[in-house]
């Protein structure tokens, strides 16, 4: 019997609903590295992420020369130049930062998205979600002297197809670099050299004015670009998705989002979140033999793999019945909404609080369109190189405008 | 045990006793002290766990690290009594500590 058949016998509430839309794909999908060790216990999982006798691990770490950091994104690195890469721009990520300044950047991009839904009648949901994605990511890191934000977002996602599509053996390799040099290349172009010598001559408070100050190198620039992009551009997209074809389908729970205060509506986002995480694990790589909390006693060189969905079904923390979606829940058990959805520790995802206003800002002005209905569903399918879901297909409708 | 005065923006003193070794975040959030969110869970990334220590405590207390100060000058109202409540482990030498609590967070 799987943990989850058990877990969902044993819900006396319900009959052991499950509410989750990606649960049977990602148990079938699933892949932890080679060799890893998976800890599926919430307490092991956070005992861990917080240790500092963990590294990043995985296949796109191990493949990482870490010889010269200028040159690769903070995402690789560990300890204090971690740390310190993370502290000199984690204002940009503040929650105060986001309800000051990012929120009016969220306010436009949706007065463009419903507008151009409102004259078009339909459009497809996952297109609406990267575009409100795309442009609070570019103004945050600074990607904002464009020719648009649309070719801006296509160079973006060339770059990140590459990573996705990557083959093993040195024909893989070699095919990999020949593409990453042309489209890293184009995006440098045409995306980081404007922006870079616009705050050459006007500092702004972003993550290209913080890298143009510290004197970063032309790789390490566009490498951080990529890392805070891609992870804030494509996981967003399909947060918004999933949380719409939720609220589409649950009445009650729409009108509670609808009706209900921010923090009541973040609320309901964060435990879509916990039962669909974007991402689904985690690696670390043992750094000295070491005695973790609850991870227990772990070796130098032994690869660990957290999985974020056992995590944050863990019911030692959930309660009963924890593939039922319950926005209360969180604030009965006294645990964080998201749970592990954002990871946790030093590499916790800076983007956190971006991903949970922008879709709520999404979402609140979506719901409230004259006429609007989800008129295809999406499919779900499985991508392998960032383990975890991607919704295409969905289509909305409103009344024209 | 540990006693913590938590007092809030409408001057309302609130005493715990609690165990050492957890967070003064960690043991606001099992209390549920008003006025701080957390919304990080405790890795010092989102500033809302701000509190503002009386200053005779203030010296009892190890400084803030870099990235605590830079949460702080991020939410705007720094001040030099001000922390951030999850990089504030309890321990017996904490007894009596008063701290502040805003309104809001944010």
């Amino acid at each position: 019997m799987t943990d989850r058949a058990a877990t969902a016998q044993a819900c006396p509430a319900h009959q052991g609903r499950d509410d989750r839309k990606s649960g049977h794909l990602a148990d079938a999908n699933l892949r932890p590295q080679p060799g890893a060790r998976v800890f599926g216990s919430f307490a092991a999982g956070r005992d861990i992420l917080r240790s500092n006798k963990m590294r990043q691990g995985g296949a796109a770490s191990d493949a990482t020369d870490l010889s010269n950091p200028g040159d690769i994104s903070f995402f690789f690195l560990d300890g204090d130049l971690h740390r310190k890469r993370r502290a000199a721009v984690a204002g940009l990520f503040a929650p105060k930062t986001i309800v000051t300044r990012h929120k009016a950047v969220m306010d436009r991009t949706m007065d463009v998205i419903v507008a151009d839904l409102r004259r078009r009648g339909s459009a497809p949901l996952d297109e609406l979600s990267w575009h409100m994605a795309v442009d609070v990511a570019a103004e945050i890191i600074g990607l904002t002297d464009s020719d648009s934000n649309a070719n801006l977002a296509e160079r973006v996602r060339s770059v990140l197809d590459s990573s996705a599509t990557r083959k093993p053996g040195w024909l893989g390799n070699l095919v990999f670099n020949a593409k990453m040099l042309i489209r890293a290349g184009r995006f440098y172009k045409h995306d980081m050299v404007p922006a870079i010598a616009a705050r050459r001559v006007t500092p702004k408070d972003d993550v290209i004015s913080y890298m143009v100050q510290e004197n970063y190198s032309k790789k390490g620039m566009i490498m951080e670009c990529l890392s805070y992009g891609g992870a804030g551009m494509m996981t967003t997209r399909e947060f918004i998705v999933m949380c719409a074809w939720h609220l589409f389908e649950k009445t009650e729970l729409r009108e509670r989002f609808l009706n209900g205060p921010e923090e009541d509506q973040f609320a309901i986002l964060e435990e879509i979140l916990r039962l669909e995480p974007v991402a689904s694990l985690l690696h670390r790589r043992v750094a000295e033999d070491a005695e973790i909390g609850q991870a227990g006693a772990v070796k130098s060189g032994e690869l660990l793999a957290i999985s974020i969905r056992a995590a944050n079904a863990d019911e030692t923390i959930t309660g009963a019945c924890p593939y039922e979606l319950d926005p209360d829940r969180a604030k009965r058990m006294k645990v964080v909404g998201p749970y592990m959805s954002f990871g946790d520790g030093p590499h916790r995802c800076p983007g956190a609080q971006v991903a949970l206003h922008e879709t709520r800002v999404f979402l609140d002005r979506m719901f409230r369109l004259p006429g609007i209905r989800l008129v295809s569903e999406p499919k779900v399918s499985w991508n392998a190189f960032i383990q975890g879901y991607e919704l295409r297909g969905a289509v909305i409708t409103c009344d024209p405008a | 045990m540990v006693q913590i005065i938590f007092v809030s923006h409408d001057g309302t003193a609130r005493t715990l006793d609690v165990a050492a070794g957890a967070s003064l975040m960690e043991t606001a959030k099992a209390h549920d002290v008003p006025g701080i969110e957390a919304v990080c869970g405790g890795n010092c990334y989102c500033g809302t766990c701000r509190v503002r220590v009386s200053a005779e405590w203030r010296d009892r207390l190890a400084p803030p690290e870099e990235f605590e100060v830079e949460l702080l000058n991020a939410t705007g109202e720094s001040h030099a009594d001000d922390r951030l409540s999850c990089q504030i482990p309890l321990t017996e030498a904490l007894d009596g500590l008063v701290v502040h609590t805003p309104e809001q967070q944010y």
